[in-house]
């Protein structure tokens, strides 16, 4: 008995690792070409930003020269525009991130009713997002002009403004702002929108029997279910967000003073106006890293989230 | 005109045939790989860069206006932005086999680009050779020549000669009860005038015209405007040794001029460059304009671009301060990457485009501001030219004067962003500008190096 019993154990294990191992070997089939064109297409131009980032950048060969070790890092960290770059980069996440999520899953929320036209006015939505970031930074450039622009022609209706846009450094943030809100808003209500009906009907219902009402089921049924889509949709829009450059590029130039420039305006004009490719490359790497460990620790938030019961 | 073309074209192919066949003759290795100028059965092709604002109409308008000249050698032209061009240059003429034969190169460039050593010499060895007798380099404006000069070699023609004037709009003077402006103007009149100038011109009680409109954005050009006002009150931007000269009284003085502009500009101009302030003159809203030289035809002439007529519009050099009127030139150079296996194609190319005869098709038919004191000394075909050619001559007299151009040296560039920088933050008020000026002083040694 005790040896059929240690016989059939010992088959159990075996058969446990070989499926263990055949599963670790299917997965990494599939995972395999997407890893090797990865590596690729991110490693190699990685690291050769980082060997230029520890050299001095030889403008006649137009290739990394001599090793000079950290100076370049000790330069970029001593350098305020950096800083004063990080901090724009930062005051623009603050009021954009938040904004776009809110209004993206609030719109989704209040078109998730059924009703006449939900399709179409699903399909306008997706208009900001096919257009071209450096367009609808000329667009909005336009529009927002105090000279010739619809925008304080519209508010002067209502007795507000004339405002100048881009002549004042807050306005001038809130305006890279409302731009880039334009073009991504529409993104999270797709998002938004497929989870919203992703989630379980009978658990409205339910509630709607018990008598809450649409406020109460919102927060206390909608919100809750959505937490771990909310983090992850936020997870994504940070990467798309913190990579911010081309709208300020058509649309302020990073002006007036220093208000718009973001840190990728920055590392952009110290590499192709000054071409100083290895202070920016140190910059870059110093970026990618500093991003690197924030999205760590939004994904580890947003699985918290996911597994809470 | 185009038979005169054609005759100098006859005689640069002679000329050039024969420096061919000598080279060849002492087997100069260098002359032989090159594809010279072609003929029917195996054209040469050229490839030449150009900045994204002209490529097209040199593409469509100057091309085969050359081609008539030469119908050997096919010349593609690349449009390039202007943010990238540098970057891309580099990369292109330090490369062994360059795609490009011709670089159409900002002045600014220039050192930088020449001292990788990869441009050819324009003034001696194969290049010399294959230079027409008849092509006159001393009828240039020194200030305009001299662009696309870098330690006493000669590696660019001048194509394009921009320079930063004044332009103004006789309407608006007179409505606000004032003489048109005369190149005599002083800054200190100006200043004076420019309050008159923010005026209700149709007596709704809405202000809807302003004095002045210029680059104020944060971006290279805006310097420039401060620097001419510097330049006419006989300070520097920079010393022989390409050390900063502007952190003084003079500075702060013409950067505070700069910002002052602002009291009598639209609303939002702190956020207009180029564009901006070409569309509120040319839509009647500003009474003068600081804007380049070569912005006239469209906003004077050409319906289709402007509001305004001709009679209305006068050009001429920005103020005159304690030593004279104000400018700043900007030059766009021909220049031929030395690696390029089409030299003499490339040259017979550039050559033809700043000739005596190059330049007066450009200048009459395209409106580009020409560099040759021939051209702008002759009687332009069109009369609206005669006040662009005058400007024109009154401003390479000044900018020679005061030496009213960019910094000349191989991190030029790195220097302007310092410059453009710390401008960008006095004008929106961030800083006072004498710390400013300090700032981009102390920062400029360290962006040189």
């Amino acid at each position: 008995m005790t040896t059929e019993t240690t016989t059939y154990r010992e088959r159990r294990v075996r058969s446990l690792a070989f499926a263990r191992i055949g599963d670790f070997a299917s997965r990494w089939t599939f995972m395999l070409p997407a890893a090797i064109i990865m590596i690729a297409m991110l490693a190699y131009p990685i690291s050769y930003m980082t060997q230029i980032s520890f050299s001095r950048f030889d403008l006649m060969t137009f290739s990394p020269g001599e090793w000079v070790g950290w100076d370049n890092y000790a330069k970029v960290l001593a350098d305020y525009r950096f800083w004063s770059s990080l901090r724009v980069t930062a005051v623009y996440l603050v009021f954009a991130l938040p904004l776009q999520i809110i209004l993206g899953f609030g719109i989704a929320y209040l078109i998730h009713a059924e009703w006449r036209g939900r399709g179409l006015i699903r399909g306008l939505f997706i208009i900001p997002m096919v257009v071209a970031p450096v367009v609808a930074g000329g667009i909005w450039r336009m529009m927002l002009d105090p000279l010739w622009g619809i925008a304080n022609y519209f508010l002067g209706f209502f007795g507000i403004g004339p405002f100048d846009w881009f002549g004042d450094p807050n306005l001038a943030m809130a305006s890279v702002v409302i731009i880039d809100t334009w073009r991504w808003t529409p993104f999270i209500v797709l998002i938004a929108s497929a989870a919203l009906l992703s989630l379980p009907r009978d658990v409205f219902e339910a509630a709607e029997i018990d008598g809450a009402n649409w406020w109460q089921m919102l927060c206390y049924i909608a919100l809750p279910l959505l937490a771990p889509i909310i983090a992850a949709t936020f997870v994504v829009r940070w990467l798309g967000a913190v990579k911010m450059f081309d709208i300020v590029l058509s649309a302020t130039l990073g002006g007036p003073g220093a208000a718009t420039k973001v840190i990728n305006l920055f590392i952009y004009e110290e590499a192709f106006r000054s071409l100083r490719f290895a202070e920016s490359s140190a910059m870059a790497v110093l970026v990618l890293v500093g991003t690197t460990i924030l999205t760590g620790i939004f994904l580890w938030g947003s699985r918290r989230l996911e597994n809470e019961p | 005109m185009t038979r005169k073309i054609q005759k100098i074209g006859r005689r640069t192919v002679v000329v050039s045939g024969l420096a061919v066949m000598a080279a060849a003759a002492l087997g100069a290795g260098a002359s032989a790989q090159d594809a010279g100028l072609g003929t029917a059965e195996h054209p040469v092709e050229i490839r030449v860069s150009a900045n994204e604002s002209f490529a097209n109409q040199m593409q469509t308008l100057v091309v085969p206006e050359f081609n008539k000249v030469y119908p050997n050698i096919k010349v593609t032209v690349d449009s390039v932005p202007f943010v990238e061009y540098l970057a891309k240059a580099m990369l292109d003429i330090t490369s062994p086999s360059p795609l490009y034969d011709v670089a159409i190169v900002d002045e600014k460039w220039v050192p930088q680009l020449a001292s990788t050593g990869g441009l050819a010499d324009l003034k001696s060895g194969d290049i010399a050779a294959w230079t027409d007798v008849g092509y006159d380099w001393d009828d240039f404006y020194q200030a305009a020549l001299s662009s696309g000069e870098w330690s006493g070699v000669q590696y660019g023609v001048p194509l394009r000669s921009n320079l930063l004037l004044m332009f103004y709009n006789k309407t608006l003077f007179e409505k606000a009860g004032l003489p048109a402006p005369t190149p005599e103007l002083t800054w200190t009149e100006y200043l004076e005038q420019l309050p008159k100038l923010v005026q209700d011109t149709n007596g709704d009680g809405q202000v809807d015209a302003w004095g002045i409109d210029t680059y104020f954005i944060r971006e290279p050009n805006t310097p420039a405007i401060w620097q001419a006002i510097l330049s006419g009150n006989g300070g520097r931007f920079f010393d022989e040794n390409a050390q900063p000269a502007f952190n003084n009284e003079a500075g702060i003085s013409a950067l505070e001029t700069h910002k002052k502009l602002l009291d009598y500009a639209p609303p939002g101009a702190l956020s207009h460059g180029f564009t901006e302030s070409l569309q509120a003159f040319r839509q009647g809203q500003v009474a003068t304009l600081f804007n380049w030289v070569s912005v006239y035809k469209g906003t004077a002439i050409d319906a289709a671009t402007t509001t305004l007529k001709p009679e209305e519009v006068g050009v001429q050099a920005l103020p005159v301060g304690s030593v004279s009127g104000g400018t700043y030139r900007g030059v766009w150079n021909g220049t031929v990457p030395a690696n390029s296996q089409n030299k003499q194609a490339a040259w017979a190319f550039l050559q033809w485009l700043s000739s005596k005869e190059g330049e007066q098709f450009y200048a009459n038919e395209l409106g580009i501001a020409p560099a040759r004191q021939s051209t702008l000394n002759s009687t332009p075909k069109y009369d609206w030219l005669v006040p662009v050619f005058t400007a024109m001559r009154q401003g390479f007299e000044v900018a020679a004067q005061g030496e009213m151009w960019t910094l000349r040296h191989p991190r030029s560039d790195a220097a302007l962003q310092v410059i453009t920088d710390e401008t960008a933050r006095a004008l929106a008020n961030e800083i006072p500008v004498a710390e400013a000026l300090q700032i981009a002083a102390d920062r400029i040694p360290e962006a040189l190096q």
